[in-house]
């Protein structure tokens, strides 16, 4: 099985951190993973995306031009990409900053308020591992375990708590995944 | 065995770099290639090496210069604007007859360009990396490991020829994270400085080396150049390399290097799938070109080429045209300017080309 997924939003948001753990768990499973960055020349609130592909088998291209999962941070990265998205693909919205997400037939489309969660679980840098989070709860494509080990790879020269707050985050986002289970 | 890794290109070329020997980098920032000076500014340390950001591009070019003339595995990278400040060095480089390797992560052009990837330096890297008609065995790899693969060997073919090596990567491949296999880092002892390098200089077995600032009476440049002539001529058939994919019945035949081959392969598989007998020729090197395989193919059955690139207008194809001898068409598509090509936009225009248009709109 093949899988591609977009992260977009601004930087700052933790898109690229979210392309890589997810990316990082699909390897330490066994699968192939191509992460590729796209950002403009500022570091911080210029937009970033990233493209994350996850397969069985070897990855030819990593460039595909419309995915099957597109995960949207802010409402200007929603305006840019929404059309990305293949028919019958997951639309996942932060809904603090997307108020009225495309509906369109076919589209499975999750709207969670991962910006307040993450307030909730203690820091607003946390909502990229929400969303990771729901995509787990919702799909097959990583294991929670995988993406743990993932998570404790990058925060292991950090402060534990920081740790602690992240699989926080990813519990909240798991749970809320489920119920997007097909 | 077996190192492991999920890494950017561009970190995965600095580290086969440490592992092939390299012990000195000078360069000066530019997006998309940044990791690598990164990389290298702490990992040089680490093996006893020297990093240096220099103050200019033609000042870091010039400190490879002074680092190959020692003997010493040096390296720099940049993308294409400041390759064009190298070109000068570069030339140097060639006519002091010193091995190093020089690496563009290239992006849209000319000029400055954009800072997103793009394939657009073909023609710079193979027919004029400077002035004064020299050649640099120019690799491009299509995934992080082959560029592990290559880098790791490179400082060979430029220490067998006294030349430098080219590598042209896009930025897509540079800041892509893929697996990667490091090899073992390559122990290199004293043994190992080449006999002409000026560490020697005391060495009663040491071998020639050239001035490094060359002015040569008109005869002995001559001489010089006619003997980089039979070089290249060699590279042609020793070292050439590519990759053959699906060519055996193959009516149409993609010719495509680096990321754009990659988007290429996806759509021709979705073409087979459909009975479109479609194949594809990847240069792995671009100087030497893979004339024969281009110019061997069947034209009694070959319908046409397509040489697929991310620049406008295509570099290649007068490199193409040469071996077809117009026997049958050659088309084009690309995207440029860091608009990247993706799979359905080639599937796209394949599929517009092979089915002589049929399912054109």
């Amino acid at each position: 099985m093949k899988q591609s997924f977009v992260f977009s939003g601004s930087g700052g948001q933790g898109i690229m951190s979210a392309g890589i753990t997810l990316a990082q768990a699909a390897i330490d499973m066994g699968k192939h993973a191509t992460y590729l960055p796209e950002y403009g020349p500022e570091q911080r609130g210029g937009s970033a995306k990233c493209t994350v592909v996850i397969s069985d088998e070897p990855i030819v291209s990593p460039l595909p031009r419309l995915c099957d999962n597109l995960i949207v941070m802010n409402e200007l990265a929603y305006k840019k990409f929404k059309d990305d998205v293949k028919d019958g693909g997951v639309l996942l919205v932060n809904s603090c900053r997307i108020s009225d997400p495309d509906r369109r037939d076919g589209l499975s489309v999750i709207s969670a308020p991962v910006d307040d969660i993450a307030l909730e679980v203690g820091n607003d840098k946390a909502a990229n591992v929400i969303l990771i989070g729901i995509l787990i709860g919702a799909t097959d494509i990583v294991s929670e375990e995988a993406f743990k080990l993932s998570l404790q790879e990058k925060f292991k020269n950090k402060k534990p708590g920081i740790l602690e707050m992240n699989l926080n985050a990813l519990a909240k986002g798991i749970e809320l995944g489920r119920h997007h289970r097909k | 065995m077996g190192d492991k890794k999920f890494m950017k290109g561009n970190n995965a070329i600095a580290e086969a770099a440490v592992r092939a020997g390299c012990r000195f980098f000078a360069g000066y920032p530019i997006t998309p290639q940044n990791e690598i000076p990164e990389y290298l500014s702490w990992r040089l340390p680490e093996v006893g090496g020297a990093f240096v950001q220099g103050e200019s591009e033609v000042a870091s070019i010039n400190m490879v210069y002074g680092a190959a003339a020692m003997g010493t595995r040096a390296l720099t990278s940049s993308s294409g604007p400041g390759i064009s400040l190298k070109a000068e060095g570069i030339s140097y480089l060639a006519a002091a007859a010193l091995p190093a390797v020089i690496v563009n992560i290239s992006r849209g052009g000319p000029g400055l360009g954009s800072i997103q990837p793009a394939q657009s330096d073909y023609l710079q890297a193979t027919k004029a990396l400077g002035h004064g008609g020299f050649h640099a065995m120019v690799f491009a790899p299509n995934s992080a490991q082959e560029a592990v693969d290559l880098v790791y060997n490179a400082w060979d073919y430029a220490e067998r020829d006294r030349n430098p090596v080219f590598i042209l990567m896009d930025g897509c491949l540079g800041n892509i994270m893929e697996e990667v296999d490091l090899p073992p880092m390559k122990e290199l002892n004293d043994e190992d400085i080449p006999g002409w390098a000026l560490t020697r200089r005391n060495d009663p077995e040491r071998d020639w080396q050239l001035s490094l600032t060359p002015i040569y009476t008109e005869e002995m440049l001559e001489g010089l150049n006619a003997m980089a002539g039979e070089m290249y001529k060699s590279w042609e058939t020793e070292d050439v390399k590519y990759e053959e994919f699906m060519l055996d019945d193959a009516e149409y035949v993609v010719v495509a290097y680096g990321i754009a081959s990659r988007v290429s392969k996806e759509a021709i598989l979705k073409l087979r799938e459909q009975g479109y007998k479609v194949g594809l020729i990847r240069p792995i090197t671009l100087f030497p070109f893979p004339k024969k395989v281009i110019h061997d193919l069947d034209y009694s059955k070959v319908k046409g080429i397509i040489d697929v690139e991310m620049t406008l207008p295509a570099q290649m194809h007068d490199d193409i045209a040469l071996q077809v001898l117009e026997r049958c068409p050659i088309y084009e598509y690309g995207r440029s300017g860091g608009c990247l090509l993706d799979d359905d936009g080639v599937y796209e225009a394949l599929l517009d080309i092979v089915s002589g248009g049929e399912n054109n709109g």
